[in-house]
């Protein structure tokens, strides 16, 4: 299978994408778009990461309650180039550069009202089932969830903007500013866009954890003002806090859980201040054991994150200004064909080295 | 020995209820210090007794507060003025007052910044190893005791204290016109949180409970429904469905008054998403919870630890009726070794206890 579309016998390109078929089983197809409505575009993908949902997608079939049922194009970190626009389509362009941000919301529930539209019931978002993701050569998408680029921002910092957008949601939700000290534990994608965004909404110290001494070194050279290798075990917390708070040597405002489990959990309550806010961003388990009710009595508050909402203009303001530099976090690149396809997905899988994988079509 | 002091010479020996061991209160004398210029000197004439003061009791320690020392037990009170310190204005001899258990240091970034009931430096009222105020007179600051309106009994000024939590709780969930929420426990803590939340708006409150008479007493306080539920950790699920029913719409925010692996479930299962969860009943260190679904569903889980700046709006809703206190106190006892002994076994029974008042 060559990179890019098919041509058909009758001169038009035909549409494949990356179709999750089976467990472990990733097979590039034919994938058929809806006819283009009034306020959709057509866009040409260029560039699609992969995230740890997606490999789980992959490996299980599932992610928390949700099931693939039937074969589902996968992928949902994407930036591309509109082809087409819609009639009524008035802010873009065919040749314009956009992100997209991946998921459709009802805008009739009470959450959408609100604003709150990452939490509407009816979310379509790519590549949760059963909704096709954006690992192909084009999709269809409402205009107002395509993002423009500025012109020093390129098509796979735009793809960048989807992990990015988590770790801004979540400084937004804990309210981090030039006077918030952020502990962030875990080192991987997520933790690194945190880290990034903490910094761009102005906090002045930034203590990161991890197991990984590598994972450690990456965030150092991304600007945490401190690194902590920390354990697996439940017994190191007291320890491990005491040269947390060390390391951070002054109060520890906000932690972020960018790893969600009982030990990093535990940790971020018994380390941060009293009236200070753990938020809640990675999702390890389902039931957890932790030391709630003594953060509780010290009015630690615990802060979820789902996704995240209205940040496309933001991340992109943070790269145009350069405020946050994502590219460092790219660290594997494959092309579009059913070898790198299978290539790409078992390198995000095996961890290590691997922080973002990116595809380029 | 008699209720009251024993007039000596012609000073009044100040008798107090003192904790000597576990289980152990005896009335023996307690001397005050001497009254500074910003302080008063208050003769104690209503007093509650908390769970935490039973805990005291019953164990010397409560959290990480342990007894190491006779400590005078009692923290829920309201008194008469009997003397005030040289500069203090704004109280006069004979003014009947509610007092805010706790000193803050006012130099900490917690009082600061207007968070002192966090301050590390805090000395409260029957916290070893600060003495509390079940006694016959206290020296206090003039600015942590609240004058009366002339028709707040010092029993309703006494339940300003436990009221307050509920009150600081509403507050931080954000407790409005819009809020339906749910209670889970209807002792004493569950009640005073129904009443206040109540009292800031919410439309309709829901309250649980295993024990059925206290949900009557909730039923009769306003809750809108009352649902029984059990300790059965399986049937949570199904206590969240008929919870859930009958609320009839979105539960916006739960308070959890018990603090229980059960209970904190039970809420972060039944609150909408983006919803709070409120975790005020401190009973256990280690919880196991479904936190990631929840957090999943951006529900935030909001901690309590007593109050802050709530004695005034508390006497105002009792002022003006928006609140009724009187129902919850349903035991009352007078200041003699007897009578201590039972009011604290009173306590500790719970049963149709909720309230156990002190007439001194």
């Amino acid at each position: 299978m060559g990179k890019g579309g098919m041509s058909r016998e009758d001169g038009e390109e035909e549409n494949m994408a990356a179709w999750l078929v089976g467990l472990n089983t990733l097979k590039i197809q034919p994938f058929t778009l809806p006819p283009l409505g009034p306020h959709e575009v057509r866009v040409r993908m260029k560039a699609v990461g992969i995230c740890g949902s997606d490999v789980h997608y992959l490996k299980t079939l599932r992610c928390a309650h949700f099931v693939v049922k039937e074969p589902m194009v996968i992928g949902h970190e994407c930036a591309g180039i509109i082809e087409e626009v819609g009639s009524d389509v008035k802010t873009l362009v065919p040749g314009d550069r956009v992100a997209l941000e991946p998921g459709i919301s009802c805008w009739r529930c009470d959450y959408c009202k609100e604003g709150r539209y990452n939490l509407c019931p009816d979310m379509k978002f790519f590549a949760t089932p059963p909704v096709h993701g954006s690992l192909a050569n084009q999709v269809v998408h409402p205009a107002d969830l395509c993002f423009k680029l500025p012109d020093n921002v390129s098509l796979e910092e735009g793809a960048m903007c989807e992990p990015l957008s988590v770790g801004v949601h979540a400084c937004r939700r804990a309210n981090v500013g030039p006077e918030t000290n952020v502990l962030v534990m875990g080192a991987g994608p997520i933790g690194l866009v945190t880290m990034l965004a903490a910094r761009a909404f102005g906090a002045p110290r930034i203590v990161i954890v991890d197991v990984d001494d590598h994972r450690l070194s990456v965030a150092k050279d991304l600007g945490a003002d401190d690194i902590i290798k920390v354990s697996t075990d439940m017994k190191d917390i007291p320890e491990e806090v005491a040269l947390i708070q060390k390391a951070m040597a002054t109060a520890i405002d906000v932690s972020f859980d960018c790893a969600g489990f009982n030990k990093t959990m535990s940790t971020a309550l018994d380390a941060t201040r009293s009236g200070g806010k753990v938020c809640l961003v990675g999702m390890g388990h389902n039931e957890m054991t932790v030391p709630l009710t003594p953060a509780a009595a010290r009015e630690v508050d615990v802060i979820g994150i789902f996704r995240y909402k209205n940040t496309w203009p933001l991340c992109l303001e943070f790269l145009r200004s350069g405020k946050i530099d994502v590219k460092p976090l790219i660290t594997h690149r494959f092309g579009f064909s059913q070898k790198e396809v299978e290539d790409a997905f078992e390198t995000s899988a095996r961890g290590g080295n691997a922080i973002k994988v990116m595809f380029n079509l | 020995m008699e209720k009251g002091a024993k007039a000596d010479e012609e000073e009044e020996t100040n008798m107090a209820a003192w904790l000597l061991g576990v289980k152990n209160l005896k009335i023996q004398p307690y001397h005050l210090p001497p009254l500074g210029p910003h302080d008063v000197k208050v003769r104690v004439k209503a007093l509650g007794i908390c769970g935490s003061d039973v805990h005291h009791f019953k164990t010397m320690r409560c959290a990480n507060f342990i007894v190491k020392k006779p400590m005078v037990i009692g923290h829920e009170c309201a008194g008469i003025i009997e003397e005030v310190g040289t500069e203090v204005k704004s109280l006069v001899v004979g003014d009947p007052v509610a007092l805010e258990p706790g000193i803050s240091c006012g130099r900490c970034r917690h009082c600061k910044d207007g968070r002192y009931n966090l301050c590390p430096g805090m000395k409260f009222f029957g916290s070893p190893p600060t003495n509390g105020s079940l006694a016959n007179k206290v020296v206090h600051p003039a600015h942590l005791c609240y004058k009366l309106p002339e028709n707040v009994s010092l029993e309703e000024g006494a339940m300003c204290e436990p009221l307050s939590v509920g009150v600081h709780a509403c507050r931080r969930a954000n407790i409005n016109p819009e809020t339906s929420i749910l209670i889970i426990g209807s002792g004493p803590i569950g009640l005073v949180t129904l009443l206040a939340a109540r009292a800031f708006g919410a439309p309709r409150i829901v309250i649980t409970d295993v024990d059925e008479h206290r949900l009557s007493i909730a039923k009769m306080l306003g809750a809108d429904e009352a649902v029984q539920v059990s300790t059965d950790v399986q049937l949570v699920d199904e206590e969240v469905a008929r919870i859930q029913n009958a609320m009839g719409c979105d539960i916006n925010v739960s308070f959890d008054c018990v603090g229980y692996d059960r209970t904190m479930t039970t809420a972060l299962n039944a609150t909408r998403a983006g919803g709070k969860v409120c975790l005020i009943g401190l009973a256990l260190s280690q919880m196991t919870v479904p936190l990631t679904p929840a957090a999943a569903r951006e529900i935030d889980v909001i901690g309590i630890f007593r109050y802050r700046n709530t004695y005034p709006l508390c006497i105002e809703f009792l002022r003006t009726g928006k609140i009724d206190v009187k129902p919850l106190i349903t035991h009352r006892f007078g200041f003699s070794q007897e009578e201590i002994e039972q009011a604290f076994e009173t306590s500790a029974r719970g049963g149709t206890a909720i309230k156990v008042m002190f007439n001194l």
